[in-house]
């Protein structure tokens, strides 16, 4: 093997760009959400599931999943948990504050490919982050898709994020909208228990309904062995999954699987590819 | 292909004709049995005859420490990391060593062709050298002979007076260009050595065992005498994994984002930071590197990845071989997949 070095046009693969935070809303005591806004107004550009690098000078980068809709113009949306020293400082910023932003990286959803289907949303925790804007996508172009069934699951009541689009789903006659969290308090009303119980009451066309995974790694196998049960053919489901992209440009080694680098061949996976790949889930 | 006869005492001044037209990089004896790539100040320290270098010249092209970007805080400013552009001649590389460069030249142009390592690398010439394969070589098994010189402009193999110098390239004849002491060619009289340490099978066939090689007993076994320490990442010519952080100075207002060689043998480098790590235990490590070497890029390539220097063996804490995993391997292979009775094969006959 042997590569004409010199014929190889290289890119720049590194520098961010300076972006403006434009609002800021807490949801959770560690989750807020942060509308963001490129240079000049300037759009992302990304597919529904794909995510950012997003960097603060002192603190590093971290990859963080966008959760606005590519049909929304003029900023985009992250929602980010407190977990470590970058995610808190960002925490801490505010209206007028800048941050790195590198990407979009990755392979979000096919929404093309999904066209005239109906739409299964599975998610759990966090999870539901990238998939708020393959919903509001999904909203966005409704004539375009079928039913949009979404199946949303927490921890608890306190741990439910996007308050705002949860009123909206559950008020919308074209959503078919389902919450469950795993443990109750006495002033909840809806369902307890863990997403994999709001599966087998489900009524779904079969070959006609695209499933779109995403949750903590331990959710997968159980989702997966209820979808099973359901007797969702495995190329209706796509599902994302979480590593440590480092680089976002397939280069640093972090995030791979086998011979599959998930900044590059993911998060979304479609799960046929996917179900071979030893460590995936 | 052109010829040149080069006896050891004209060689530092051979050097220093290649001081001349670029900087020149070369073997050094670092300690009492270890060699490193250091640039030539002077031509007499060179060391051509050597088994090993502790690390191969790829830390040229992908610095242990690098910046990829200065910033500072105040104002939110940052500019990219400097590429010095030079000519760069490396001198006395072993032909394993050029391959894993060819490699990394691969990782680096497919894909998101990256400009960090792409500028560094344009702009080399490389001399390659002969050597006598030790204990620990094994790239004739990864499908590299002993005298394989592709990547190299000259190649000097050695024989009773000096080396024999081949021009391999257009790049190598003007390298040599203007030398005035080179003589004819005398006929090569180079040990007929052999590679020792070998691979049961030979590369071709490692795809076979490959497939199989997941449940293998091996990853357990080897886990129990590896300490995590990462060395063999750290030197193997074709490991390029990276992690990148960001340190301020003593102004806590600027600052540098780094990166730095990372390796998959370490603890927590497939961990995330919500507290799960994909591949938490040593032998999901070890496995996870190896099929890094023979299986993951080879099966996109078709050739393994692993150049056989022996590095990760010869420089293990724990004593933990790649040819002893690889050949453990093939023997579970064998065991479990080739010896098998044919019992298919009967079935298939009764009925």
């Amino acid at each position: 093997m042997s590569i004409a070095i010199s014929d190889v046009k290289s890119q720049e693969l590194y520098c961010p760009e300076i972006a403006k935070i434009t609002a800021v809303k807490r949801f959770t005591e560690k989750e807020k959400w942060f509308d963001i806004e490129l240079p000049g107004g300037r759009s992302l550009g990304h597919q529904p599931g794909q995510f950012v690098q997003v960097s603060l000078f002192g603190a590093g980068e971290a990859p963080i999943s966008v959760t606005s809709s590519p049909t929304k113009k003029g900023s985009f949306e992250l929602c980010i948990r407190e977990v470590g020293m970058l995610t808190k400082l960002l925490h801490k910023l505010d209206v007028g504050s800048t941050v790195g932003i590198r990407g979009p990286y990755g392979k979000g959803f096919d929404v093309k490919s999904f066209k005239g289907k109906d739409i299964l949303i599975i998610g759990g925790g966090i999870g539901i982050v990238p998939l708020r804007s393959l919903i509001n996508y999904v909203i966005d172009n409704r004539k375009d898709y079928g039913r949009l069934i979404i199946l949303y699951g927490a921890k608890n009541p306190d741990e439910l994020l996007y308050p705002d689009d949860l009123k909206l789903w559950k008020k919308s006659n074209d959503i078919e909208y389902h919450i469950t969290v795993d443990q109750g308090t006495p002033e909840w009303k809806g369902n307890t228990g863990v997403i994999t119980t709001l599966i087998p009451g489900l009524d779904l066309d079969l070959p006609n309904t695209i499933t779109a995974v995403v949750g903590p790694p331990i959710m997968y196998k159980f989702v997966l062995m209820s979808l099973k049960t359901k007797r969702i053919p495995d190329e209706n489901i796509y599902l994302s999954l979480e590593r440590r992209m480092k680089c976002g440009v397939g280069k640093c080694g972090h995030c791979q699987i086998n011979h599959s680098y998930v900044c590059q061949d993911g998060p979304v996976y479609h799960y046929p590819e996917l179900k071979h790949l030893q460590e995936a889930i | 292909m052109k010829k040149y006869q080069l006896n050891n005492k004209q060689l530092p001044s051979f050097i220093d004709h290649l001081k001349k037209q670029g900087t020149v990089f070369a073997p050094h004896k670092k300690g009492d049995t270890s060699y490193s790539f250091e640039k030539v100040e002077n031509p007499n320290s060179v060391v051509l005859d050597y088994n090993r270098t502790l690390n191969s010249v790829k830390k040229y092209f992908l610095p242990p420490r690098e910046h990829l970007l200065s910033f500072s805080k105040t104002d939110n400013s940052f500019r990219k990391g400097s590429f010095k552009n030079e000519k760069k001649i490396f001198l006395g590389v072993h032909s394993y060593d050029m391959k894993a460069v060819l490699k990394l030249d691969y990782n680096f142009s497919q894909g998101n062709p990256e400009e960090n390592y792409l500028q560094r690398r344009k702009d080399s010439s490389f001399i390659g050298v002969s050597f006598i394969p030790d204990e620990f070589h094994f790239s004739q098994s990864v499908g590299i002979p002993l005298h394989d010189t592709e990547g190299f402009d000259i190649y000097l193999e050695q024989n009773s007076d000096g080396y024999t110098v081949k021009i391999i390239t257009e790049k190598g004849e003007k390298l040599i260009d203007g030398f005035d002491r080179v003589s004819k060619a005398k006929d090569i009289s180079s040990n007929h050595v052999q590679f020792q340490n070998k691979l049961k099978y030979n590369y071709n066939r490692l795809p076979e065992v490959f497939e199989q090689s997941w449940n293998a007993a091996v990853w357990e076994e080897v886990s129990k005498k590896c300490v995590g320490c990462g060395t063999c990442n750290l030197v193997c010519p074709t490991c390029y994994c990276f992690d990148v952080e960001d340190n301020l100075d003593l102004s806590l207002q600027t600052g540098t984002r780094d990166r730095s060689w990372d390796g998959c043998m370490l603890n927590g480098f497939a961990a995330v930071a919500g507290g799960e790590n994909f591949r938490e235990t040593l032998a999901e490590r070890q496995r996870h590197r190896v099929h890094r070497k023979f299986k993951y890029i080879s099966d996109i390539t078709g050739e393994p990845w692993c150049v056989g220097c022996g590095r990760c063996t010869a420089y293990c804490t724990a004593g933990i071989s790649i040819v002893e995993i690889v050949n453990q391997l093939c023997d579970e292979y064998e065991q479990n997949y080739l010896n098998r009775p044919a019992v298919v094969g009967l079935n298939a006959e009764r009925l």
